[in-house]
C-alpha cells in the first residue's frame, strides 16, 4: 500500500486512462501509440489491485473542487469490485487493440471511455456521475461514428433520452432536496416523503427516469436497438470493454437507485406489492426476463458473427438485470458475479472475434469454417468462453447463474425463472452456431492462409480466460468479495464451496470428480485401438461420393426451423418501429417545412402579423 | 483426507450403472421389438455391440475435438451419475444440488454434438442443428417442471428431496406435482431421445444425426455412454418423483417403471418434426406446466 499513497490512487485510476490515451494520439507512432495506451490501461489495474486492502476494509474519498461543484470520489468495496472488473478488461482491450487498431484516434476515445466509466463506478455524487457518464458515452459514440454513421446516430438519439432523463431525475432530486450527494440526497429524500414534502407520483417520476437512462446503457428491451449495431460497428477489440464494462455502468445505475439510495428503496415499499412482489423490482425482474428471451432469441437466429455476440450481450445483461429485480440476497449476489464473469467470458468473446476478423476480414458465418487447425490457440480460447457462457461447470459462467436460478426460484417468481432456463438453452445453441460455422467443417479456399492471431490479442485472451477458469472452480473468491459490500445470504463455505439456505454448490468437488469422469473415459478411448486420421471431406455420403468442390456445411440459416417455428414472432421488431417512427417525424418535418417556407413572400407577411398578433395579445408589445 | 468407503461405493455404483444401463438399452429393444411382435435381440444384446466395437482393429478420426467429443460426454455423464443420490448411496450429492445436476445431465449432449460437428459431415450438423432445437423447445416446460418441485419442496437439495418424500409421500402424490410429473415425463421422452422426439438421430431420415461419423472405439464410448445417462437419468426421475429409494432393487422397480413409460409411448407415436416438436412443447406441456407452477407458489 505503501507503494501507491492513498491520496493518488483514485486520481490515478480516474485519468491515467484518458491522459495517456491524449499522448496516444498526440504521438500517434507504431509502438509509441501502443506502449503508452498499454500503459494506461495498465495503471488503474496495478492501482486498483495494490489499494485492494485499504478498499475492503475503509474507504478511499477524493474530492475535486471545481469551484460550482464539489466532485466527490469513494473508492470502498462495492466500487472496487466493480472498478477492478473494468480495469480487468481494459488492459485486455489495450492489448487487443495494440493488434487491430493502427490508429491514435481509436486510442484517445477508447481510453477516454476507460476514464468514463471508472468515474461512473467511483462518483458519490450526481455531478460527477453525470459528468463522466457522458464522457464514457462520447468516447463509445466516437468508436461507432468513425465506422458507421447510421448506427451512430442511432446510439447517439437513444444515449440522448438516456441522459436527458438523468439529467431531468438530477434535477428534481435537486429541486426538493438542494443536495447531489447520494446519500444526502437519498435521505433527504425519504425524510420529505415520509412528511408528505414529496408527492408519491413525484418520486415514481424520479425512479422511472433513473431506471430509463441506464436501461439504455444496459440494454434492456426495448431500448436495446442501438446495441448491436455499435458492438458490431466498432474496433472489436473495443467492443469487448464496451459490451464487458460499459453495459455493466448500467447495470451500476440500477444498484444505485437499487441500494445505494435507500430512499428509491423505500419507494419500492411506498409503490405496494404485486402478489407479494415489491411492484418495482417485479417489473425490473420482467423486464430482465423479456430481455433475456427475445435477445436470445435474436441472437439464435443472426447470420453475422458480431451481431450474434451482441444480442448475445444484450440477453446476458438482461441476466443480471432480472436477478437484481428478483431482490433477494442470493439473487442480487448472483447478479453482482454475473457481472464479473459476463465481462470476462463475453469480453472473451469479442477478443475472438477481433482475431478472426483481424485474420479473415470476414464477419458473416458463412465466410468461416475449418479454422480451428489453423489458430489452434485462438480455438481453445474460444472453447473456454464457450464453456463458461453456455454455463458449463466448472466455469464461472456456471458458478453465477446456479446463484441467479437459486435466488429467482427461492424469490417464488416461478415464470421469470422459467424464463432463465429457457435463456440458458438459448445460449446453448447460439454459442454452438458459433462454434460449429467458425471452428469445424470443410474451409472455404481463400481462408487456407489464415494465420494464428497476433501474440497481444492472445495475452489480452489469456488475460481473460484465467478468471473464467479461477472463479469458476473457487466461486467463493468472488462471492466473498460481494459479501463485503452486500449481505447477500451467501454462505462461503471455502473458497471452493458456496451454499444458499436451500442449495449448495462445491466447485472443486465437481471439477475433481469431472477429471475423474474424462479419465476414466479417457482410458478406454487410449486403451482402444488406434485411431487414424482421415481428411475432413470424407464422411459418410449415403453412398454418393461428393466431390471436394461442393461445401455440405450448413452455414446459412443454420437455425430455420426454429425461424419457421417462430415466424409470427419475428414479423414484429422494436428496431423496425423505431425506425417507422424516425421516419414518420421525418416526413411530418417535411411536411412543415414544405408547407411553411412555400417561398411566397406574401404568406411570411402574414406569419409575421400573425406573430404580431399573438404578441399583442400576450401584452409583450 | 480420503473417504475411502465413499471411493468404493462411488467404483461400485460406477460398475452397477454401466452393467444396469446397458440392460435398460437392451429391455428398450426387447420390448420395443415384442410390440411390434418381433423375436428382438437377447436382453444382453448392447453389451455384446459395445465389446465388439471395442475389439475394432482401426477407427477413423476426424482430428483432436472429434475424440474429444465422446470422451468428454462420457465423463460428464460419470459425473452427472455421481452427484445423484442412488438408493442409500449419497456419493457425492451433498456437494451439488438440483441445478447441477440437472446441468450436468445436459452437458454430455453438448460434448456430442461438438464431437460430431467436427467431422464435417452434413448429416451431423443437421443431427446437431435437430438437437439443440429440441433442446430449446423443451427447455422451458422441463425448468417449470423443476421449478414447481422446489417451490413445493423447499429445497434444492437432492438428498433432502429425497428425505421429505420419504417422510411426506412423494411427489406424484401431490396434485400440483402430479402436473409438474405429466410435464416432465414429456420432456423426458426427448430427454431419452424417443419417438415422437428421436428427431435427432431420426435413423431413417439424416442416418443417426450425430452419431454417423462414429465407428469402432468412438461409437463404443458412446454406446457406454448412453447407457451410464440412461441409469442417471432415470433414477433422477425417480428421486425428483416416485421419492428416491431406499435400496438398489426399489431404485430398479422405480426406474423400469419409468423406462417403461418412455418405451410404451415411443412405440406408438410417430415422430415430430422439428418445427411441430418445438410448438408442441411451446403450448401443452408449457401451458400445465404453468398451471403447476402457479398452483405451488
Amino acid at each position: 500500500m505503501t507503494l501507491v499513497p492513498e491520496a493518488y490512487v483514485v486520481p490515478l485510476t480516474l485519468f491515467s486512462p484518458l491522459v495517456f490515451g491524449v499522448l496516444a494520439w498526440l504521438f500517434d507512432r507504431d509502438w509509441v501509440r501502443e506502449t503508452l495506451g498499454v500503459i494506461g490501461a495498465a495503471v488503474p489495474l496495478t492501482v486498483l489491485s495494490l489499494a485492494y486492502e485499504k478498499a475492503s476494509s475503509g474507504t478511499i474519498s477524493y474530492t475535486i473542487d471545481t469551484g460550482v461543484f464539489k466532485l466527490h470520489f469513494v473508492l470502498n468495496s462495492l466500487s472496487w469490485y466493480f472498478a477492478f472488473i473494468g480495469a480487468l478488461v481494459g488492459i485486455a482491450m489495450a492489448f487487443g487493440l495494440s493488434s487491430t487498431s493502427r490508429r491514435g484516434y481509436d486510442w484517445l476515445f477508447s481510453l477516454m471511455s476507460f476514464t468514463g466509466v471508472m468515474g461512473v463506478f467511483l462518483a458519490r455524487d450526481f455531478v460527477s456521475l453525470f459528468l463522466f457518464w457522458e464522457l464514457m458515452t462520447f468516447g463509445s459514440f466516437m468508436m461507432v461514428l468513425r465506422r458507421n454513421r447510421h448506427e451512430s446516430l442511432k446510439y447517439f438519439v437513444l444515449s440522448v433520452i438516456g441522459a436527458y432523463s438523468m439529467l431531468l431525475a438530477i434535477g428534481m432530486v435537486y429541486a426538493k432536496t438542494g443536495t447531489l450527494d447520494y446519500a444526502m440526497a437519498s435521505q433527504t429524500l425519504l425524510l420529505l416523503t415520509k412528511m408528505g414534502g414529496v408527492s408519491k407520483a413525484y418520486v415514481d417520476t424520479i425512479f422511472a427516469l433513473f431506471l430509463l437512462a441506464f436501461g439504455v446503457k444496459a440494454g434492456v428491451v426495448p431500448l436495446h436497438v442501438w446495441a448491436p449495431g455499435a458492438y458490431g460497428e466498432n474496433d472489436q477489440s473495443y467492443t469487448s470493454f464496451f459490451s464487458g464494462v460499459l453495459s455493466k455502468a448500467g447495470v451500476y445505475g440500477f444498484i444505485i437507485t437499487l441500494f445505494v439510495m435507500p430512499s428509491l428503496y423505500g419507494i419500492y415499499f411506498a409503490m405496494g406489492t404485486f402478489h407479494g412482489h415489491l411492484t418495482g423490482t417485479y417489473l425490473i425482474a420482467w423486464a430482465g426476463a423479456v430481455t433475456v428471451v427475445v435477445a436470445s432469441f435474436l441472437a439464435v437466429l443472426q447470420e453475422d458473427i458480431r451481431k450474434l455476440l451482441a444480442y448475445s450481450s444484450v440477453g446476458q445483461v438482461g441476466y443480471i438485470i432480472l436477478a437484481l429485480g428478483v431482490f433477494n440476497g442470493v439473487a442480487v449476489g448472483g447478479a453482482m458475479f454475473h457481472v464479473l464473469s459476463h465481462a470476462m467470458f463475453k469480453g472473451l468473446f469479442w477478443l475472438i472475434s477481433a482475431a478472426l476478423i483481424l485474420r479473415t476480414g470476414k464477419t458473416r458465418f458463412e465466410d468461416f469454417g475449418g479454422l480451428a487447425e489453423k489458430m489452434p490457440v485462438t480455438f481453445a480460447m474460444a472453447l473456454i468462453a464457450v464453456l463458461s457462457l453456455a454455463g458449463i461447470p466448472p466455469m464461472a459462467g456456471f458458478a453465477s447463474k446456479w446463484l441467479i436460478y437459486e435466488g429467482a426460484i427461492q424469490a417464488h417468481m416461478p415464470l421469470v425463472a422459467g424464463t432463465i432456463f429457457l435463456g440458458s438453452a438459448l445460449a446453448f445453441a447460439y454459442v454452438v452456431r458459433f462454434l460449429y460455422a467458425v471452428w469445424f467443417g470443410q474451409r472455404p479456399s481463400d481462408l487456407d492462409d489464415v494465420r494464428e492471431a497476433p501474440l497481444p490479442l492472445l495475452v489480452g485472451m489469456t488475460v481473460l480466460a484465467i478468471p473464467n477458469i479461477v472463479f469458476g472452480i473457487a466461486p467463493g473468491l468472488a462471492v466473498r468479495l460481494i459479501n463485503r459490500f452486500f449481505n447477500t445470504n451467501i454462505t462461503v463455505n471455502s473458497y471452493y464451496s458456496i451454499s444458499t439456505p436451500t442449495g449448495t454448490y462445491n466447485a472443486l468437488s465437481v471439477t475433481l470428480v469431472l477429471i475423474v469422469g474424462l479419465a476414466i473415459a479417457g482410458l478406454v478411448y487410449i486403451y482402444g485401438a488406434n485411431a487414424r486420421k482421415i481428411k475432413v471431406t470424407n464422411t459418410y455420403q449415403s453412398g454418393n461420393p461428393v466431390t471436394e468442390e461442393y461445401n455440405l456445411v450448413i452455414r446459412r440459416n443454420f437455425y430455420r426451423p426454429l425461424a419457421e417455428a417462430l415466424d409470427f414472432w419475428l414479423k414484429y421488431s422494436w428496431d423496425r418501429f423505431y425506425e417507422r417512427l424516425a421516419n414518420l417525424s421525418e416526413d411530418f418535418a417535411d411536411w412543415l417545412r414544405e408547407g411553411f417556407y412555400n417561398g411566397n413572400v406574401q404568406s411570411y407577411s402574414w406569419y409575421l402579423a400573425i406573430i404580431l398578433l399573438i404578441l399583442a395579445i400576450w401584452g409583450v408589445l | 483426507m480420503f473417504d475411502w468407503r465413499l471411493i468404493l461405493d462411488a467404483i461400485g455404483i460406477l460398475i452397477y450403472a454401466l452393467i444396469v444401463g446397458f440392460i435398460f438399452m437392451g429391455i428398450e429393444r426387447k420390448a420395443m421389438a415384442r410390440i411390434q411382435r418381433r423375436i428382438g435381440p437377447p436382453i444382453y444384446q448392447p453389451i455384446i455391440d459395445t465389446l465388439k466395437l471395442l475389439g475394432k482393429k482401426e477407427s477413423v478420426s476426424h482430428g483432436f475435438v472429434y475424440n474429444f467429443g465422446p470422451v468428454f460426454a462420457l465423463g460428464v455423464s460419470i459425473t452427472a451419475l455421481l452427484f445423484i443420490p442412488i438408493a442409500n448411496f449419497q456419493l457425492f450429492s451433498s456437494n451439488a444440488d438440483l441445478i447441477v445436476v440437472a446441468y450436468l445431465l445436459e452437458v454430455p449432449m453438448l460434448g456430442i454434438m461438438l464431437g460430431a460437428m467436427s467431422s464435417g459431415n452434413p448429416y451431423s450438423a443437421l443431427g446437431v442443428q435437430r438437437g439443440l432445437l429440441t433442446m430449446v423447445a423443451m427447455q422451458l416446460p422441463y425448468g417449470l417442471a423443476i421449478i414447481a418441485l422446489v417451490q413445493h419442496w423447499g429445497t434444492f437439495k437432492l438428498s433432502q428431496l429425497v428425505a421429505l418424500q420419504q417422510l411426506q409421500g412423494w411427489s406424484i402424490t401431490v396434485p400440483a406435482l402430479a402436473l409438474a410429473f405429466i410435464v416432465f415425463d414429456i420432456v423426458f421422452q426427448a430427454l431419452l431421445g424417443l419417438e415422437p422426439f428421436d428427431i435427432i438421430t431420426a435413423p431413417a431420415e439424416i442416418s443417426m444425426g450425430p452419431m454417423v461419423e462414429y465407428g469402432g472405439k468412438h461409437a463404443a464410448l458412446l454406446f457406454t455412454q448412453h447407457a451410464v445417462q440412461l441409469f442417471a437419468e432415470t433414477a433422477f426421475f425417480a428421486v425428483l418423483f416416485f421419492g428416491g429409494a431406499s435400496n438398489l432393487l426399489d431404485l430398479f422397480l422405480k426406474q423400469l417403471l419409468v423406462l417403461f413409460i418412455a418405451i410404451f409411448v415411443a412405440s406408438i407415436y410417430p415422430r415430430f418434426t422439428i418445427d411441430q416438436a418445438a410448438k408442441f412443447f411451446w403450448k401443452w406441456p408449457t401451458i400445465i406446466g404453468i398451471i403447476a407452477v402457479l398452483l405451488t407458489v
